[in-house]
C-alpha cells in the first residue's frame, strides 16, 4: 500500500453511526481522507491537506434505477457519495465555518432510517432461527463423514450470530426511544 | 366510506408539512429543498434523507405521485389525495394559530 494511503480497523455497531461519523471527521481534521470501505470494519483513507469534512450515513437498499435518483439527490444538495457498505452509504460535504450540514432533518426521519436497518436485522433473525431449528435436529446425529466436524463448529456459531443481532435489535431500539425523547 | 381515510396521516409532521406545500405543482427534489426553506422564511430546512424518506411514504401511501424523470431527477405532485390530507392539515393549523394568536396579549 502506497505512503499516501492507509487503512484502519475499527468496528463500529450499527448504532454507533454517529460516533463513527464523528471519527472519520476527526481522521479528515488530521489530514486523512475516506476513500472506501472494505468489509465492515476495514475503513482505507488517502492522505490529503487537512479539512473539516463532516460525514454522514445512510441506510438503503434500492433497486438499481431508484439508486440514480437518490444519489442525484444528494450531490445536489452537495454531498459527495463516498462508498456504499451493505446498505450503508457514506456521503461528505464540508463544514462552512463549523457549520455542520445535516442529511435528516428531523427526529422522524432518523427513526424511519433505524428502521430500515431493524427490518433488515429482524429478517436475518428469522433466517438465523430456521438455521437453529435444522442444525439442532440434524447436526447432533451420528454422521458417517468426516467433513462434519467443521459443520458443527459452524453449527455453534450459529447461536452466536444469533445474540448478536438480538443484542444489536435492542440496542437500536433503545437508540429510537432515546431519539425521540429529545 | 372514504371519510376518515385521512385522518391516520394527520397531524403532518413540520417537514413533510411544508414539503407537501411545495408539491402544489410538479418538482424535483432540489428544488423542494430549496423551495420549504424559503416558504418556511428558513424556519425549516430539509436534509436530503429526510426528503428521500418523505417521498418515498408519500409515493406509497399514494399521496404524491410521480410525474417525471429527467437527468436522474423525479418531479413529483400532489395526487387527489394528497390534496385532501394537505387540506384538513391547513384547517388543523388554522385552528391552532387562531387560538394561539388569541392568547397572545396574555403572554
Amino acid at each position: 500500500m502506497a505512503e499516501n494511503a492507509i487503512r484502519k480497523i475499527k468496528w463500529f455497531w450499527p448504532w454507533q453511526d454517529e460516533q463513527e461519523e464523528a471519527w472519520l471527521r476527526s481522521m479528515s481534521q488530521k489530514g486523512w481522507h475516506l476513500s472506501s470501505i472494505g468489509l465492515p470494519c476495514i475503513y482505507r483513507f488517502r492522505a490529503g491537506e487537512p479539512q473539516d469534512y463532516v460525514y454522514r450515513l445512510d441506510y438503503q437498499t434500492l433497486k438499481k434505477e431508484d439508486q440514480q435518483d437518490y444519489l442525484q439527490l444528494f450531490s445536489d444538495a452537495g454531498w459527495e457519495h463516498l462508498c456504499q457498505m451493505s446498505g450503508w452509504h457514506y456521503f461528505r460535504t464540508e463544514a462552512i465555518e463549523g457549520e455542520v450540514a445535516e442529511i435528516f432533518t428531523d427526529v422522524e426521519s432518523k427513526v424511519t432510517k433505524y428502521k430500515r436497518l431493524l427490518i433488515f436485522m429482524a429478517f436475518f433473525v428469522v433466517i438465523e432461527a430456521i438455521c437453529v431449528a435444522i442444525f439442532t435436529h440434524n447436526v447432533w446425529g451420528d454422521y458417517p463423514y468426516s467433513w462434519w466436524g467443521i459443520i458443527r463448529v459452524i453449527s455453534l456459531l450459529v447461536p452466536l450470530v444469533m445474540g448478536c443481532l438480538i443484542y444489536a435489535i435492542i440496542k437500536l431500539m433503545l437508540r429510537i426511544r432515546q431519539l425521540r425523547r429529545l | 366510506m372514504l371519510r376518515d381515510d385521512t385522518k391516520k396521516y394527520l397531524p403532518l409532521t413540520e417537514s413533510t408539512y411544508y414539503i407537501m406545500l411545495t408539491l402544489v405543482e410538479p418538482l424535483h427534489g432540489y428544488a423542494v429543498m430549496q423551495k420549504v426553506e424559503e416558504i418556511s422564511k428558513g424556519t425549516v430546512k430539509v436534509g436530503p434523507g429526510t426528503l428521500y424518506g418523505a417521498f418515498t411514504s408519500l409515493e406509497k401511501e399514494g399521496l404524491i405521485i410521480k410525474v417525471k424523470e429527467e437527468n436522474r431527477r423525479k418531479s413529483y405532485v400532489l395526487t387527489p389525495k394528497g390534496k385532501k390530507v394537505l387540506m384538513n392539515q391547513i384547517k388543523r393549523l388554522e385552528i391552532m394559530t387562531q387560538k394561539g394568536l388569541s392568547v397572545t396579549d396574555l403572554l
